[in-house]
This record gives C-alpha cells, sequence and structure tokens, in this order.
C-alpha cells in the first residue's frame, strides 16, 4: 500500500512537469491552430541556460527564471513574428498551415545542433541547493525539486489562466484563438497576439528547463524526450485545451511510476503508448477536446 | 406533397438557441427565399439541411423520406448542393476542376464529368476561365463559381447562402437572371439573401427569422407590408436598399 | 509560329526518352558496386517519398511515422524467410498487407480530426512501435531480437527467390521498377475520381462534403495504399542492407526524412518527392560526410535552414521553380518564348 501511494506521490510530481511542459504546446495551438516542434528544444535552451547560471554562479537554480524567462519569452515573440507569420500570411486561406510544422522543425534541428557544436554531446549534471534533498510526510518521500516543480506548475498555471481571463491582452489572446477573422474585424492586432501567445508558449518551455536542472541530465537532444511526451500528452488531454494538458501530464506521470513497480522503465513507456492509442480510438479528440472538428 | 419539410428544427449551441423550432415546406419548382437580420440563424438552419450538423430537434423531410442528420454527402448525392456564405473553393485548383469534383459525384468517367463541367461553366460564362486558378479569380467570379460547383452534382434543389452579397448592382441582376434561369430547368432554390431588392423581386415565396424564430411566411408582397418584419429590419430597412 | 511550337514538344519528348534511356542503361557502363548502391539508395528514397505522397501529399496531412511501415514491411518478410524460410518475394505481400491494416486502424480515428491531430498521432505511434520492437526478443514464434535488430540470412549466390544477389544490377532494377509503378499509380490516381476527392477533400475538407465527397473515407484509403506500398519498399531495404534494426528503420529520424524530403520536393505533385530525393539525399549525405568530421551537427543546422527557407520562400516546394526553368529552356532553344507562356 505505502508502496503504491508513494508511486503515486512520485507520479503526480514528475506528471506535474510534463503538464506545464505540455501547456505551453496546448496554448500555442489553442490560439494558432499551429504545432510548434521546436518546443522541446526551446525548453532545451532553457536548461541550459539555467545549468550555466548554477554553474557560474551557484545561486538557486529558480534565480535563473529571471533570465530564463524574459529570454524564452522574447525567443518566441522573435520566432513567430519572423519566421511564422509570412507563412500564415501566405496561407491565410489555408485552415491549418502544415507548413508551420516544418519550419518549426527547421529551428528545432538548429537549436539542438547549435547546442551540439557549442556544448558537446555528453550528459551533464550540476549540484544545485536543492539537488538530492527530500522532504518527509508521514512516511513518504518528497524530493524537493520535484515539489517545487509542482508548486511552479501550479502558480504558472494560475497565473496563464488568470492573464487569459482578466487581462486586455489575455482577452484579445482568447478572442483571437476563437476566431482569426472576427477577432482582426473587432481591431484585435492578430500577429501581435500570435507573438505574445508565442512567447508565452516559449517562456514556459524555459520554465520547464529551470524546474528540471536540479534533477536531470541536460545534453543537445533532452528536448525530443519532452517533445514526444508532450505530443502524447496533449493528444491525450485535448489540443489547445489547458486543463487538458496538466491532465494529460499527470496522467501519463501517473502511469509511468505505477507500472515502474511492476515492469522495467521502457516497458512503462510502452504503456503509455498503449494508453494514448486506446484514447485515441474511445475519445478520438482527447479527454477535453472538441468533439467535432476539423 | 412538399418536395422540402422543415419540421420544428432546432439547433442550440450550447445554452445558445441558433435556431429554435422553425417550420416551412417548399414545394418543387419554387423560388424560396429566407431572410433575417445577421445572426438570425439562417445559415445555421441551412447547415441543418444540408447535413453540416445535425439539428438538435426536429426532422427535415425530403421527397419523404426522412434525411434528418445525414451526412452531407448523401445529401449532396440524394440532390441537395449547397454554396457556403464564406466561399470556399479549392484554391490551388483551376476552376475546372472545382466543377469536376462536383461533376464526379454523378459519373466516375473522367472525360465526361469534364464535359459536364464544361457545360455548367458555360452557363455561367466562366467557360473562358476554366484553366485560371481559383485563388486568382475575382470576388464575383468566386461566388460565381461557388454555384457552378453545386450546379455541376446536378441537383434538384439547391441552397443558396448569400451568393450575391458583395456584388455590383449590374452583378446582382445577372446572378438574378441566372437563378431564374436554374429555377426554369425545374430546379428549386432555397436562398438566403440580405439584399432585399433581389430577394423580393425573384421569390415566389419568403420566411422571415429573427433570433432563431419564425416570425412569419407569406409572399414577397405580404412580408413587405408585415409590421414584425419592417421592425425587425429596423435601420436596415427595404425601402432604402 | 506552329513551327516553333512543333519543334518544342520534339525537343521535350527527346529530353525524356533520353532520359528513360539513360536511367535504364545505367548499369551498363556504371560498373563501380559503391556508385550502384548510392543510386539504389537515391532511388529507394524516391520510391518511399513517393508513397508517403501518396498520403501526405494529395490527401493534404502529414503523416510524421511512416518508418514504422517501413519497419513492417522488413521485419515481416524477414522473419517469415527465416522461421519457415518463405520467399521475401511473398513476405512482401504480408508485410503490405499488415502495414495497410495498421494504417487504415491508426487513420479511422485521426484523419476526422484536424490534421494535428494526425500528424502528432502518427508521430506517437512510429515511436511507439520502435519502443515495442526495442523490449520484445520474441514476438509470438518469431525471434525479432529487440533492440538488436535482425540479419537476414545469407544464401549463397544468386538467388531469385531468396531475393539475394551478388552484383548491385539486379537490385538496381528492382527499385527502379518498384519507382516507376508507384510514379504510375500516383499520376493515374491523380486523374481519377478518387484523386480529385482527395485533392478536393485536403484543401476544403467542408466544401468537399457539400460535393458529395465522404472525406475520412477517401483519406482512410490512401493511408492504407500509401502504407501497402511502403512497406514493399521496407522489404526491399532488407534485401539489399541484409541487416536492420529498430533506430535505424524505425526511428524517429527516418519518418521525419521522408517527409521532408517529399515537402522541399513539392508534396501533391508527382515529379515533387522525387525530385526532393534526388537533390536533398546527395547533399544531405556530402554534407553529413564532409562536415561532421569538422564540426558535429553542423550539416543538420544546414538542413534546418533549408527546411525554414524553402517553405519561406516556395512553400510549394521545388519543382515548381525547376519546372519553369525548365520550360524556359525549352522556350529558349525552341524560340517559343511568345506563344508558350509558363
Ligand atoms: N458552430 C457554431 N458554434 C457556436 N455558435 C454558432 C455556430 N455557428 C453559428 N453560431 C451562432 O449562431 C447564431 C446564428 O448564426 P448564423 O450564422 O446562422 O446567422 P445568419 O442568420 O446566417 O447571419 P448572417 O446574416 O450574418 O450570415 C449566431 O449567434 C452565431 O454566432
Ligand atoms: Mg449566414
Amino acid at each position: 500500500m505505502d508502496i503504491i501511494i508513494q508511486a503515486l506521490i512520485n507520479g503526480l510530481l514528475t506528471g506535474s512537469y510534463y503538464g506545464l511542459a505540455a501547456l505551453g504546446l496546448t496554448i500555442v495551438f489553442g490560439v494558432i491552430k499551429v504545432i510548434n516542434f521546436a518546443h522541446g528544444s526551446l525548453l532545451m535552451v532553457g536548461m541550459f541556460a539555467a545549468y550555466w547560471m548554477v554553474r557560474l554562479t551557484g545561486w538557486h537554480p529558480y534565480a535563473a527564471l529571471i533570465v530564463v524567462v524574459p529570454l524564452l519569452f522574447l525567443f518566441g515573440y522573435a520566432l513567430q513574428g519572423i519566421l511564422i507569420k509570412p507563412i500564415l500570411e501566405g496561407q491565410r486561406d489555408v485552415r491549418e498551415p502544415t507548413e508551420v510544422i516544418i519550419v518549426t522543425t527547421g529551428v528545432w534541428y538548429i537549436l539542438d545542433n547549435l547546442a551540439l557544436m557549442i556544448f558537446g554531446a555528453e550528459y551533464r549534471v550540476v549540484q544545485t541547493s536543492i539537488s538530492g534533498q527530500i522532504f518527509m510526510l508521514g512516511d513518504y518521500i518528497f524530493p524537493k525539486a520535484q515539489l517545487y516543480g509542482l508548486i511552479t506548475t501550479a502558480v504558472t498555471a494560475g497565473l496563464v489562466l488568470w492573464f487569459l481571463k482578466y487581462t486586455r491582452t489575455g482577452m484579445s489572446i482568447r478572442a483571437a484563438s476563437l476566431d482569426r477573422d472576427a477577432a482582426s474585424l473587432m481591431g484585435i492586432n492578430q500577429y501581435r497576439v500570435y507573438n505574445i501567445a508565442f512567447g508565452i508558449g516559449a517562456m514556459i518551455a524555459g520554465i520547464v528547463g529551470c524546474v528540471l536542472i536540479p534533477f536531470y541530465y541536460v545534453f543537445p537532444t533532452v528536448g525530443v524526450i519532452f517533445d514526444v511526451k508532450c505530443f502524447i500528452i496533449v493528444v491525450l488531454g485535448g489540443l489547445g485545451s489547458i486543463p487538458g494538458a496538466l491532465a494529460g501530464g499527470v496522467i501519463v506521470g501517473l502511469i509511468e511510476s505505477t507500472f515502474s513497480q511492476y515492469m522495467t522503465s521502457t516497458w512503462t513507456e510502452l504503456i503509455v503508448y498503449v494508453v494514448f492509442l486506446a484514447v485515441l480510438f474511445i475519445r478520438p479528440a482527447g479527454l477535453f477536446g472538441e468533439k467535432r472538428d476539423w | 406533397m412538399a418536395l422540402l419539410e422543415i419540421n420544428n428544427v432546432s439547433k442550440h449551441f450550447g445554452g445558445l438557441k441558433a435556431v429554435d423550432q422553425v417550420s416551412m415546406s417548399i414545394e418543387k419548382g419554387q423560388i424560396y427565399g429566407l431572410i433575417g437580420p445577421n445572426g438570425a440563424g439562417k445559415s445555421t438552419l441551412f447547415n441543418c439541411v444540408a447535413g453540416t450538423y445535425g439539428p438538435t430537434l426536429g426532422a427535415i423531410i425530403y421527397s419523404g423520406k426522412d434525411i434528418t442528420g445525414w451526412k452531407p454527402w448523401d445529401i449532396c448525392k440524394l440532390g441537395i448542393a449547397r454554396t457556403f456564405q464564406i466561399v470556399k473553393p479549392f484554391q490551388t485548383k483551376t476552376v475546372l476542376y472545382n466543377t469536376m469534383v462536383g461533376a464526379f459525384i454523378r459519373t466516375s468517367n473522367r472525360s465526361e464529368a469534364e464535359d459536364r463541367s464544361m457545360e455548367v461553366l458555360k452557363s455561367f460564362k466562366l467557360a473562358d476561365k476554366a484553366h485560371t486558378l481559383a485563388k486568382n479569380l475575382t470576388i464575383a467570379d468566386r461566388k460565381r463559381l461557388e454555384v457552378a460547383r453545386a450546379m455541376a452534382t446536378e441537383p434538384e434543389m439547391l441552397l443558396l447562402d448569400e451568393c450575391m452579397a458583395g456584388l455590383r448592382p449590374n452583378e446582382v441582376d445577372q446572378t438574378l437572371d441566372e437563378i431564374r434561369l436554374i429555377r426554369d430547368r425545374g430546379i428549386t432554390i432555397f436562398m438566403i439573401e440580405h439584399i432585399m431588392r433581389a430577394i423580393m423581386s425573384v421569390s415566389d415565396r419568403i420566411t422571415v427569422i429573427q433570433f432563431g424564430r419564425k416570425i412569419m411566411d407569406g409572399t414577397p408582397q405580404e412580408v413587405a407590408k408585415d409590421e414584425r418584419v419592417i421592425k425587425a429590419y429596423l435601420g436596415e430597412s427595404y425601402a432604402a436598399a | 509560329m506552329n513551327t516553333g511550337i512543333q519543334k518544342r514538344k520534339t525537343i521535350d519528348t527527346t529530353l525524356k526518352v533520353l532520359l528513360v534511356l539513360f536511367v535504364f542503361t545505367v548499369p551498363l557502363w556504371v560498373t563501380s558496386p559503391t556508385t550502384l548502391q548510392i543510386l539504389i539508395f537515391l532511388f529507394l528514397y524516391a520510391y518511399l517519398t513517393t508513397t508517403w505522397n501518396l498520403v501526405g501529399g494529395f490527401a493534404g496531412v502529414l503523416p510524421l511515422g511512416h518508418s514504422a511501415y517501413v519497419g513492417i514491411g522488413a521485419y515481416t518478410s524477414t522473419v517469415l524467410f527465416i522461421s519457415y524460410g518463405v520467399s521475401p518475394w511473398i513476405g512482401m505481400w504480408a508485410g503490405g498487407l499488415i502495414a495497410a491494416i495498421v494504417g487504415i486502424i491508426i487513420g479511422i480515428p485521426t484523419l476526422k480530426l484536424r490534421g494535428a491531430y494526425f500528424a502528432l498521432s502518427t508521430m506517437a505511434f512510429g515511436e511507439g512501435v520502435r519502443v515495442l520492437v526495442e523490449n520484445t526478443m520474441q514476438l509470438g514464434p518469431f525471434n525479432i531480437n529487440g533492440p538488436r535488430g535482425i540479419c537476414v540470412p545469407l544464401i549463397p549466390g544468386n538467388n531469385i527467390a531468396a531475393f539475394q544477389f551478388l552484383s548491385k544490377v539486379p537490385y538496381y532494377y528492382i527499385i527502379l521498377v518498384m519507382l516507376c509503378v508507384v510514379l504510375f499509380i500516383t499520376w493515374y490516381i491523380s486523374r481519377i475520381r478518387p484523386g480529385y476527392y482527395l485533392a478536393a477533400g485536403g484543401e476544403e475538407p467542408e466544401a468537399a462534403q457539400s460535393l458529395g465527397v465522404n472525406v475520412a473515407k477517401y483519406k482512410v484509403w490512401a493511408m492504407g495504399l500509401s502504407c501497402f506500398l511502403t512497406a514493399l519498399g521496407g522489404t526491399f531495404l532488407a534485401q539489399l542492407a541484409l541487416y536492420f534494426y529498430p533506430k535505424q528503420i524505425l526511428g524517429l529520424d527516418f519518418s521525419f526524412e521522408l517527409a521532408f524530403i517529399a515537402l522541399i520536393g513539392g508534396r501533391g505533385t508527382i515529379a515533387g518527392p522525387v525530385v526532393g530525393a534526388l537533390i536533398l539525399r546527395p547533399v544531405s549525405e556530402l554534407t553529413r560526410i564532409y562536415l561532421s568530421a569538422v564540426l558535429p551537427g553542423l550539416h543538420l543546422v544546414i538542413f534546418g535552414l533549408v527546411l525554414i527557407l524553402v517553405m519561406l520562400y516556395q512553400p510549394k516546394g521545388l519543382v515548381g521553380p525547376l519546372e519553369k526553368l525548365y520550360n524556359w529552356f525549352l522556350n529558349k532553344v525552341s524560340g517559343t518564348e511568345k506563344e508558350v507562356r509558363t
């Protein structure tokens, strides 16, 4: 029993930062209706930035947020403004410009391989002030770094929701996500809204990077692992749905942690795929997705 | 017996009753108009007839067959063709290609589909643009292609959703002539139109809806005189159009 | 005036006939096995991207897990050969059939939804297949050897029934014929009703539906056909390489490569994927060979840049501008600039 509860705790902790990573992806999709394939690479950039901050200054890994958050927001903002906007403009009549997937994959290749050229292929790990520390609640173990991750997820998700609901910019983002044309008729600068949405998505990827630093290896292709996970999570939860992303993340985290009690981790990975396929057949649009949608 | 009968059809989007218990019946060979202010639920009603949405409540009977909830492609095969208010041409394809997609419903033979399409294009004065890409057409031609493509499916009934919006007055007159010609070939027409002058002159009968509900139906003269209709259209009045 | 057009036509036809003759006589004067091997791989890529294009191009969706079907083809024919001595010529049809069924099953729920669902689902499915194979030593009666992959048992000498030859020449002709067949299939489909319906449904699903097209149904069939033909290529790859393992043949990189070659060449056109393979394969091989020694990763940075630039400036692929160039050349030599607009 204890083992199971501990596994559930671990699953929740892992699932929370999965969910946070997926949240960034789903927000971009929700507004622009495109998938950012460079999402994992942005996460990798965030990780490297945090890694070097900690290595060079010895500060708390979360101090890196001060740099990573604005850096990645601007990066995402510029990425959408420079590379994706021209495609959206050129393909105004296309429902879903798949070209964006390809362009962002190009960005993925460039970022991952630049990292490879600069930092080399080795797996790096940095000793932070919270690495390896635990917090006990009764008999149950909460690794501090992951507990902070859970809190960060909750705070970030809360802030994002608040921003979307109560700020002017947030409201225009939501309007644009409902109807591109109508929003621009209402005088919303569609592309600025897209830039901001993309910036937020990238920023969230960066935050996940900081969360991961105390307990995860950094290497140039680390993003690919998270890309595939995030894709599964957002499809599972329903593309564009914020609760879907969070719930999907926790589901994947729970599957991994509970099944790993009984089998090797590669097999738990397989279970995730099986559950994913099962959901695809039972609820193709995901747990929180719209049912009828092209 | 009426060709198309709409019996108490409702369509709800969440809490919004976009169409609320609307009934009407359209006789074969009629030109039947559907009018109402913006957001009244006209396009939604069309979408229910054409199978884009299943109605939340009510039934749609075509030629005595209950077609409620049928898929759009089956409805089209049955003989109801429709156009979209926001035209949806296959942009990267030629005009001929666009109409051939429609013509393929009655034949699987390519050259036959091509011949039929060319005939349709001729009757819509688009033949000389047959090899132009749809994205390079003017707005008026796009609207015309939308109708031509629907006609290529050789329908018994044609649903036209604001096929004259955005056209110049002389283009509107031309489209009206085309509509009458289609009717003269025995095709029943069910059309939505905001241009009062146009719809009043061409329709045999008109239904008016507002906030999803049917206000009245009658001949164009009856509709034009009706208090409720004038109220519904205050500010967008028939006299001014 | 007419003579110019006549001349243009003659030159056009002559060039095309020469090209076909050239391609079919290469082994007569190219004897180096290495060169032939390179050409064989080039055609194999052209073949696989063309089969990808059947669903990725014409149906207007983005499958990102096609390596799974290459793998299904390779594994099926090989395990049948090892376990029961079934000739790969027969095994390849079994592989094709399995791939088609799997592709259809994956397509049914996903092809009804927004394209992003399909892209992500196919990608996740491809990864799932790889993880499954890497973790399975024994699949029912078949030994598939997990991550280490399997070897096709060597049969001494040339053996047509075993699909094994000492010389590269038979492989060259087999893949060339396979390529010609899929090109013909693509061309044929583009001219019949299903081809029109696929293209229409890919571009404007709602409009296509209202014109009588059951869009999802046609997409699912295209997926099945594409997966079937892709798996045949998988068997060819297995027989050519005689050894394969999951990371290579079922890898994400391979799936992406197939998709991107077709996209850069020109999706939805007949020649596009072939053009993409002919341009991109040599470029990516050469940059990989020469640049990765200098700076590992540089060639992929360049590849990423190429992807971005093509999508920004030639989103319909390179086949369009090349066609223009060719027409310009034809007009130039036959003096028909005025008559033939391009
Ligand atoms: N798919 C949908 N989901 C939610 N609400 C919808 C949907 N389609 C239409 N509506 C709403 O239903 C109402 C009726 O819309 P509809 O398009 O049928 O109006 P209309 O009479 O055609 O107006 P117009 O003259 O502007 O074309 C509107 O309030 C609209 O916002
Ligand atoms: Mg409308």
